[in-house]
């Protein structure tokens, strides 16, 4: 069963590479989201096992948007893409209940490391 | 080289170090009495025999080098587990201070003293039988000699038993539960077993690889603290969140009613960790633990301050060798990527510790570039009084938080951003003295400079008790301009509506001075302060005044760019003002006035052609092209461009002169294959 | 390159005013021989690509090229004194480095014949072209290295 992965990124781009990561690795994306409002929505209609969650979006912050998924579902497993001299916003989203965090640019062997590792699939 | 013309600053700043190193050494020997904290004071006596070491080499001074590195290896051993110091060789570094003052002493009158192979000899000796110690499984016997210093020793290193067992020197072990030493083993069957309260002392040292193991450290203290409760972690939790994290070494005490395996899956659950060790602590030790911590804090605050004045061109220069590291750094991480896969993780390894070692000397470099704000803002009041005496007005100017360091680059760039907004405070701001009066005012006006740390973001906030802002008016003159429909005037907040006198020609003056108010400058301003990687807002209260707040980093950060091609040009845009993508065919889409315009977001975007705009000949460009959707102050824009080429972490250059004078670019930064490439200015590029 | 870079910082401080002759770096544009005082020019390099294209700047901007992890721009010095134009490309001519006053900046030359003193010019003019005087090997132009590095800067104000 492979688990289900909702991505969250307002780049399109950014959204295709995390695809590429994920697909032909055993996971299954699921669902995309452009901003925060959007990954809220999705995230409650699909119930993912895993979300990626840019930081920096339109509307809604991927801290908030991180905040209300994880009050929603407590088991909510999310992990943070970061770029270099955002510590301080990584460190709000962990607070906000984010379970790990990627810092781009990532190649992909670490993206799957963190991700197998934080479901505990390592 | 001449050394001779530094040969009086070498005296001086190695008698400084050697002053502090008696004084390290003195306090060391008062907190083996005493029973104080040490691990502060050798890491300053470390420091100061590491310095000196150092800057006789440099002097081709060998003889003061050789002994001052022998006095190093020596407070090393002592660096990494303080219950090895003893009296004997505090004595013998004693000796060895006393040499090198001698040494220095005579270097100053132009000898090349030789170090004396006898003490050489001793603090060799010293360090041997220092670290023999502490690979005896049990204490070793004490002589009374060393008792006292051993005892204070101990105090210092309580609650850091376990790193003994993973080998004290920050040998990796695997997260598997280490085998607890004597001591702990024999503690841990003191404590109650079952069901009662843990403490569970944990090692945990953040791989190499982690680019920002202040927040993979912060993770973990965030991990732990949801199965129990933290009791001390060092570096604190403020101390991670400042991005301190010495070492990539963390310490938790944890206090938990959770099994240790559990506490193990939770860390196995974390990624980018080199090894994790941990043991059970004893139940009862009060106030030993943060005690030492917090006594070393004050130790290395009330360390005197020394200063070496160092021009800031060679700071540049020490910026750019660290950036071309950095370069060649990834130049062998691609060109590693043709060889065979066998051997590619032996040279991944080798690249990944490089990398690490030189985000470390990246990050001093950066650390040694930070200068006190007071070195702009230190000429505000004098500009005050004269822009004042021009528009006949009274101001008194205060600043607070002058101290707050950051980066000389942006110090430089923001002088002529906060002299602007202070000339628009005083000449539109404060109002003339009789008309302050009638406001119930004082009639001297009152601008205020407040700079504060607020993570690794610097705020400077310029206030004024001038007649506030017109946000109504502000908003007809963006009208008047074209810049913004009725209805989007309309519907911006009070703070947006603000924002609008960053436009270019909007101002709210209602006389044309010649100081401000032509509506140049704030443009300029908001401009400087989004290049430096930062934010301007604004707020105002009718009557009450204005306040104009910076929000800056601290350092000229590593800023994500988007990476685009334009014929065989390629060119960054800063990811923070990239809103999105799309893959178009340019004829297919709707025109309006004259040009393409591309729906997005529910929005009609209209699309400039880059290569254009860039002035670059245009070669018959495909029909299919990218679109970039970036943000430009007046609303979205759409930018055509030949390819996407990714994101990227860029080191931005200054562009310096002549190159800051083409509008549309901010700055440059040189990618891995050494490629030079321009960041653009998105806002002037289709303003220009 | 290296020995021209190390004489032209021995040479830099302190300014030549004097009438004995001065080291000049002597070097051809465009089979034209030029000369430029030597304690203006802070090295000579080959040129080395990559090169970036100068967005909105003229035709003589011939590019950015990364020096040691500076990035500077060459103008090509054809241009300035009425040539024509020289390509930037991999292996082709030198850049001679010049400094002044905070600003660097790179101009494409040909073939590089050497440091030599040169008497100064007869005519002694102020403006970019000095004057001639004679060399080694025949007549060169002298140059005025604040000259040029104005007539360059004026390059990139935009259009």
């Amino acid at each position: 069963m492979p688990k289900r992965v909702l991505i969250v990124d307002d780049a399109i781009f950014m959204r295709n590479m995390i695809k590429d990561i994920f697909s032909g690795s055993g996971f299954e994306v699921v669902g995309e989201a452009a901003n925060g409002l959007e990954a809220v929505e999705k995230y409650r209609e699909l119930k993912p096992d895993l979300t990626t969650m840019d930081i920096v979006m339109p509307f809604k912050s991927g801290i908030e948007a991180t905040r209300e998924i994880v009050k929603q579902d407590a088991r909510a497993v999310v992990v943070m893409c970061s770029a270099l001299g955002q510590e301080s916003l990584v460190m709000e989203a962990i607070e906000a209940g984010a379970s790990d965090f990627i810092v781009k640019p990532f190649k992909s062997e670490d993206v799957l490391s963190v991700v197998k590792k934080v479901l505990g699939d390592a | 080289m001449d050394l001779q013309k530094y040969l009086s600053l070498f005296v001086a700043e190695a008698g400084e170090h050697l002053a502090g190193y008696g004084r390290d050494l003195v306090q060391l020997e008062q907190a083996a009495r005493d029973g104080g904290a040490v691990q502060g004071t050798i890491d300053s006596l470390f420091r100061h025999a590491h310095s000196v070491k150092g800057m006789a080499a440099s002097m081709q001074l060998e003889g003061i080098g050789a002994l001052a590195h022998k006095a190093e290896d020596l407070v090393d051993v002592f660096r990494k587990d303080p219950a090895r110091l003893d009296g004997e060789a505090v004595d013998v570094l004693l000796a060895a201070g006393d040499a090198l003052q001698a040494m220095v002493e005579a270097a100053a009158s132009g000898a090349k003293p030789p170090a004396d192979p006898a003490l050489v000899a001793r603090l060799v000796e010293a360090a041997r039988r220092s670290r023999e110690r502490c690979v005896q499984p049990a204490q070793p016997a004490k002589e009374p000699a060393r008792a006292a210093a051993d005892g204070a020793a101990e105090g210092a290193a309580t609650g850091r038993e376990p790193a003994k067992g993973a080998g004290g020197s920050g040998a990796a072990a695997a997260p598997a539960p280490p085998e607890p030493d004597p001591g702990t083993a024999r503690r841990g069957a003191e404590a109650p077993q079952a069901r009662t309260l843990r403490r569970v002392q944990l090692d945990v040292e953040i791989a190499a690889s982690c680019p920002i193991p202040a927040v993979r450290a912060f993770l973990v203290v965030k991990k732990l603290a949801a199965l129990g409760t933290v009791a001390r972690s060092v570096p604190s939790v403020e101390e991670l969140r400042a991005g301190r994290v010495p070492g990539k070494k963390l310490q938790v005490l944890l206090e938990t009613s959770e099994p240790l395996r559990s506490v193990e899956r939770a860390l196995g659950q974390i990624s980018d960790l080199a090894g994790v060790a941990l043991g059970e602590a004893a139940p009862e030790r009060p106030a030993a633990g943060p005690a030492p911590a917090a006594a070393a804090r004050e130790a290395r605050s009330a360390e005197p301050a020394r200063t070496v004045r160092v021009k800031t061109e060679l700071l540049d220069t020490f910026l750019d060798a660290v950036g071309e590291l950095i370069l060649a750094t990834a130049r062998i991480r691609e060109v590693g990527r043709s060889l065979p896969a066998a051997q590619r993780p032996l040279l991944d390894e080798g690249v990944d510790r490089l990398g690490a070692i030189v985000k470390d000397l990246h990050d001093k470099v950066m650390a040694v570039r930070m200068t006190p704000l007071a070195l702009v803002t230190e000429q505000l009041p004098r500009a005050a009084r004269d822009i004042a005496r021009k528009v006949n007005k009274q101001v008194e100017v205060e600043i607070h938080g002058a101290e707050i360091e950051i980066d000389r680059a942006i110090l430089e760039e923001l002088s002529d951003p906060l002299l602007h907004v202070l000339r628009n405070a005083i000449d539109h701001g404060v109002e003339a003295p009789h008309l302050r009066l009638l406001a119930g005012k004082p009639a001297t006006g009152r601008v205020t400079l407040q700079a504060r740390r607020e993570r690794d973001r610097v705020i400077v906030e310029i206030s004024d008790d001038g007649k506030g802002m017109d946000a109504t008016r502000l908003r007809a003159a963006a009208v008047a301009r074209g810049a913004l429909t009725e209805e989007q005037a309309a519907a911006l907040s009070e703070r947006e509506a603000l924002l609008l006198c960053c436009l270019p020609g909007v101002s709210t003056a209602e006389a044309v001075t010649d100081l401000s108010g032509r509506g140049v400058g704030m443009d300029a301003v908001k401009r400087a302060i989004e290049g430096l990687g930062g934010t301007l807002e604004i707020e105002s209260a009718r009557g009450a005044g204005s306040r104009f707040t910076f929000r800056l980093p601290l350092t000229v950060a590593v800023q994500p760019v988007l990476l685009v091609r334009v014929g065989e040009e390629v060119l960054g845009l800063p990811i923070a003002k990239v809103h999105g993508a799309a893959q178009v065919e340019l004829s297919r889409l709707d025109r309006s006035r004259g040009g393409p315009v591309l729906p997005y977001g529910g929005d009609l975007v209209p699309v400039h052609d880059l290569t254009r705009l860039l002035g670059f000949a245009a070669a018959p460009a495909k029909d299919e092209r990218a679109v970039v959707v970036a943000e430009a102050d007046a609303g979205r824009i759409g930018l055509a461009v030949d390819a996407l080429l990714g994101q990227q972490d860029a080191v931005l250059k200054a562009l310096g002169s002549p190159l800051e004078d083409v509008p549309g670019l901010s700055a440059v930064t040189v990618l891995g294959n050494g490629r030079p490439v321009f960041i653009l200015d998105v806002q002037r590029l289709v303003a220009a | 390159m290296a020995e021209l870079a190390s004489e032209a910082a021995a040479t830099r401080p302190g300014e030549r005013t004097g009438d004995a002759p001065a080291r000049h770096v002597v070097f051809r544009v465009a089979g034209e021989r030029y000369a430029l005082p030597l304690e203006a020019v802070r090295e000579v390099v080959p040129p080395q690509p990559p090169f970036a294209r100068v967005p909105r700047a003229s035709e003589a901007v011939r590019g950015v090229m990364n020096l040691r992890g500076r990035v500077v721009a060459v103008v090509d010095l054809a241009a300035l004194v009425g040539l024509a134009p020289q390509p930037l490309a991999e292996g082709v001519g030198h850049v001679v480095i010049l400094d002044q006053d905070r600003r660097t900046l790179g101009f494409l030359v040909g073939a590089v014949a050497g440091v030599e003193p040169l008497a100064p010019p007869a005519e002694g003019g102020a403006g970019l072209v000095r004057g001639v005087t004679a060399a080694r090997a025949g007549a060169v132009t002298v140059l005025g290295a604040a000259a040029l590095m104005d007539a360059a800067v004026a390059l990139f104000g935009g259009r």
